[in-house]
């Protein structure tokens, strides 16, 4: 059985809930549990001011209720699991170096900025910078697995180093901009200037895309690497068509203001 | 700068030289204002321009309560109270504002949010915020706006209209002006005005470049690519309405000049693209620096709002969108900024120092305004005066009280008033609300560990 923190009422200014993690949690008696800080607003309360806690912990904690108001749940997560029955709030899973989040239904701005590891799976849209660097930050996401099955914001996977994002449907303008390595995958149409200034890394569209000026087309081909991370998406639960994981692709590769080591893969036929 | 002089001509009259205009960004400091003593007004504004004109001549103090609490008028104390009251009780205010005031008011304004724990912005966040961001990424290559007047001799506007949002901007520093190393004013420089569409300062330029709307970025790319000696695609022509041989044109130009600066408006910050916008304009001139010495700049608009991001940042470290939620300050743009935290619903009370954002944010965000207690301080009744809680009437910067301001280029400008005011100035009120904060939230903690003491021997 795990733990269950059920919401009791809804906060009336956004929650600061880092405590919500499994590496905080694990070993703790219920009572211990209930009385970990929260921070609502510029006020510290505890846990069990708003969650009604109860089950065991056993490194899985399940969110019950309206929780898209609590921040930072799952900070630094390094193992176990969270699973959100309802939305969640902005940077869910920061820093996490290991295990998994999953969302059942939206995330807000900022889904696993600056993660390392471990894999976040939101079952309906999130916000922008999904995946990315905070404000000053020279590298985002070092590795690790986000996967969004609705649509996202501006500015997935900016300047991330490596690891996987995939978006369902489709993306904001700034795709995988500034990216250093890595992977973006974006089923559904991009917005505006994707992979500007991307130095390494590779941005896949199954929908046409605008490039920018300085990217140059090279060919199109049939990367073998992409039926890997195709299948490997479609066991995710993503709708992956059998015609994306044989077709061809446009290839271009930029930003040649950058090191211009990078590609993009637009869908061919 | 020459000190502030006052000489009275005649028995009613007095004349107030060097004095500083805050309507725009120019902050010009050679105003030279006639007084009528006994009719409280002023009678003539040498040296201003039309806008400076109207912000003096038609100055007039109005005859408004000193506070209005839910629209009654009320004392001074009584605003201050009720303020103190709202913060004292708050989870998540949010201090918005700072262009129109001074850099004391605005330094108190930070002192107080950050002892009440909560959230400071700017009008930057409208304006030039974007440009912050991209500082934060990519640099700046800067100078001051003497340096400009007496250097440059290519000038690029790019996605502003100065003619009309800083009048004196070519007088003063950089088309007209005459300059140490440019004394044939503007047979010294090349002018180049770049925009989406032609403006009333399009006439002054040498080369007008019309790029198609929302094509400012790639524009930007094109000509970095061609300064990094990099192709770009043939259909760029197509793409941003500027064609290839008019991009090598102004690359030659730019990198052969002697001294190049970028001056960009909210053309490019408030477009879509936003901080990459600037990004890219600030990158442009780094890499030509390569070549020669060239600068980017932004044009900011309002009086002091150059000030309020460098007290900001002088206070916090950072310059807008700060957070002070769990006691030390946290930057996020877009988390922190006023227009996301009151359209989301976030903020459980306002405090807007001299700026009007009823007339201006997203309907969303008005809506949220309307729901929770707001704090205003102004010398007019503005539209977010009109729906706050308590609207706390004050002096007029610059006119009545003195202090600093910074003009756009971050250079500190002494205000000299010329007029005296029977409101507080927003220093005094925002001192005011502090002090009584602090006795509000000492007695709170007091009561606060009175009842643990007593739960924890029940
Ligand atoms: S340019 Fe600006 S600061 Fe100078 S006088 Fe005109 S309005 Fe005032």
């Amino acid at each position: 059985m795990s733990l269950k923190l059920t919401l009791k009422k809804k906060p009336s200014v956004p929650v600061e809930a880092e405590s919500i993690c499994p590496d905080v949690m694990e070993g703790l008696d219920l009572k211990q549990i209930a009385a970990l800080p929260l921070h609502h607003g510029n006020e510290q309360v505890t846990v069990g001011d708003f969650f009604k806690v109860t089950g065991k912990s056993n490194g899985e904690i399940r969110l019950e209720g309206d929780t898209s108001r609590f921040k930072m749940v799952g900070d630094s997560m390094s193992r176990g699991r969270i699973l959100i029955k309802g939305s969640i709030g902005q940077h869910v899973g920061v820093h996490m170096s290991g295990g998994e989040i999953i969302v059942a239904k939206n995330a807000s701005d900022w889904v696993g900025p600056e993660m390392s590891g471990g894999r976040i799976i939101v079952k309906g849209n999130a916000g922008h910078m999904v995946g990315c660097a905070y404000r000053g930050g020279q590298v985002g996401v070092t590795g690790g697995e986000i996967i969004v099955h609705g649509n996202a914001g501006n500015e997935i996977g900016n300047t991330m180093r490596d690891g996987l994002i995939a978006i369902g449907g489709n993306s904001g303008d700034f795709t995988g901009v500034g990216m250093l390595a890595g992977t973006v995958i974006v089923l559904g149409k991009m917005g505006w200037r994707n992979g500007a200034a991307m130095k390494r890394g590779t941005i896949v569209s199954m929908e046409d895309a605008e490039m920018l000026p300085t990217f140059t087309y090279a060919c199109s081909y049939r990367p073998n690497f992409l039926r890997l991370y195709l299948r490997h998406l479609r066991d995710a639960g993503l709708p992956i068509k059998d015609a994306w994981i044989n077709g061809s692709y446009h290839r271009w590769s930029g930003d040649s203001i950058a090191l211009n080591r990078g590609e993009a893969l637009i869908f061919d036929r | 700068m020459s000190a502030a002089t006052e000489t009275k001509t005649e028995a009613n009259t007095k004349t107030v030289e060097n004095a500083t205009c805050t309507f725009c960004g120019c902050l010009c400091d050679d105003m030279v204002l006639t007084v009528d003593v006994d009719a409280h007004k002023i009678t003539k504004a040498k040296n201003a321009c039309v806008l400076g004109k109207a912000l003096f001549l038609s100055h007039e103090e109005e005859d408004r309560p000193f506070a209005l609490i839910d629209g009654k008028p009320a004392t001074l104390k009584e605003g201050v109270e009720e303020a103190a009251q709202i913060l004292t009780n708050a989870r998540f205010p949010m201090f918005y504002g700072m262009s129109d005031t001074t850099c004391e008011a605005q330094r108190q304004n930070v002192a107080l949010v950050d002892m009440v724990g909560g959230t400071i912005d700017s009008t930057t966040s409208v304006c030039h915020g974007p440009t912050g961001m991209a500082l934060q990424g990519v640099g700046e290559s800067t100078a001051t706006l003497g340096e400009i007047k007496n250097r440059a001799d290519l000038v690029i506007y790019w996605g502003g209209n100065p003619a009309e949002s800083l009048p004196r901007h070519f007088a003063r520093y950089a088309v007209t002006a005459k300059g140490m190393y440019t004394p044939r004013r503007k047979k010294d420089r090349t002018i180049v005005n770049v925009d989406v569409r032609r403006t009333k300062s399009t006439p002054v330029a040498d080369i007008f470049i019309q790029v198609k709307i929302g094509a400012d970025f790639e524009l930007l790319w094109a000509l970095r690519a061609l300064v990094k000696g990099r192709k770009v695609a043939p259909d760029i022509e197509k793409r941003t309405g500027v064609s290839l041989e008019t991009m090598q044109d102004l690359v030659e130009r730019m990198k052969n000049c002697r001294y190049g600066v970028l001056f960009f408006g909210m053309g490019l910050s408030m477009t879509r693209g936003r901080h990459f916008n600037a990004a890219a304009i600030l990158s442009l001139a780094s890499d030509l620096n390569e070549y020669t010495h060239f600068i980017a700049t932004p044009m900011r608009g309002h009086g002091n709002v150059s000030g309020a991001d460098m007290v900001v940042s002088w206070q916090t470290g950072y310059p807008f969108a700060v957070n002070f939620s769990r006691g030390y300050p946290k930057f996020n743009p877009g988390e922190f900024t006023a227009t996301d935290m009151f359209a989301r619903g976030d903020a459980d009370a306002g405090l807007i120092l001299a700026a009007d954002p009823g007339s201006n944010f997203s309907q969303y965000a008005i809506d949220h305004m309307k729901k929770i207690p707001m704090i205003v301080l102004d010398p007019k009744l503005t539209h977010t005066a009109k729906l706050a809680k308590v609207a706390i009437t004050t002096s007029h910067y610059g006119i009545n009280t003195g202090g600093t301001a910074y003009r756009s280029d971050g250079v500190p400008i002494e205000l000299r008033p010329c007029l005296e005011s029977k409101y507080p100035s927003d220093e005094e009120v925002i001192r005011a609300i502090y002090k009584r904060v602090e006795q509000l939230l000492k007695a709170k903690k007091k009561t606060k560990s009175a009842n643990n003491k007593r739960r924890k021997a029940a």
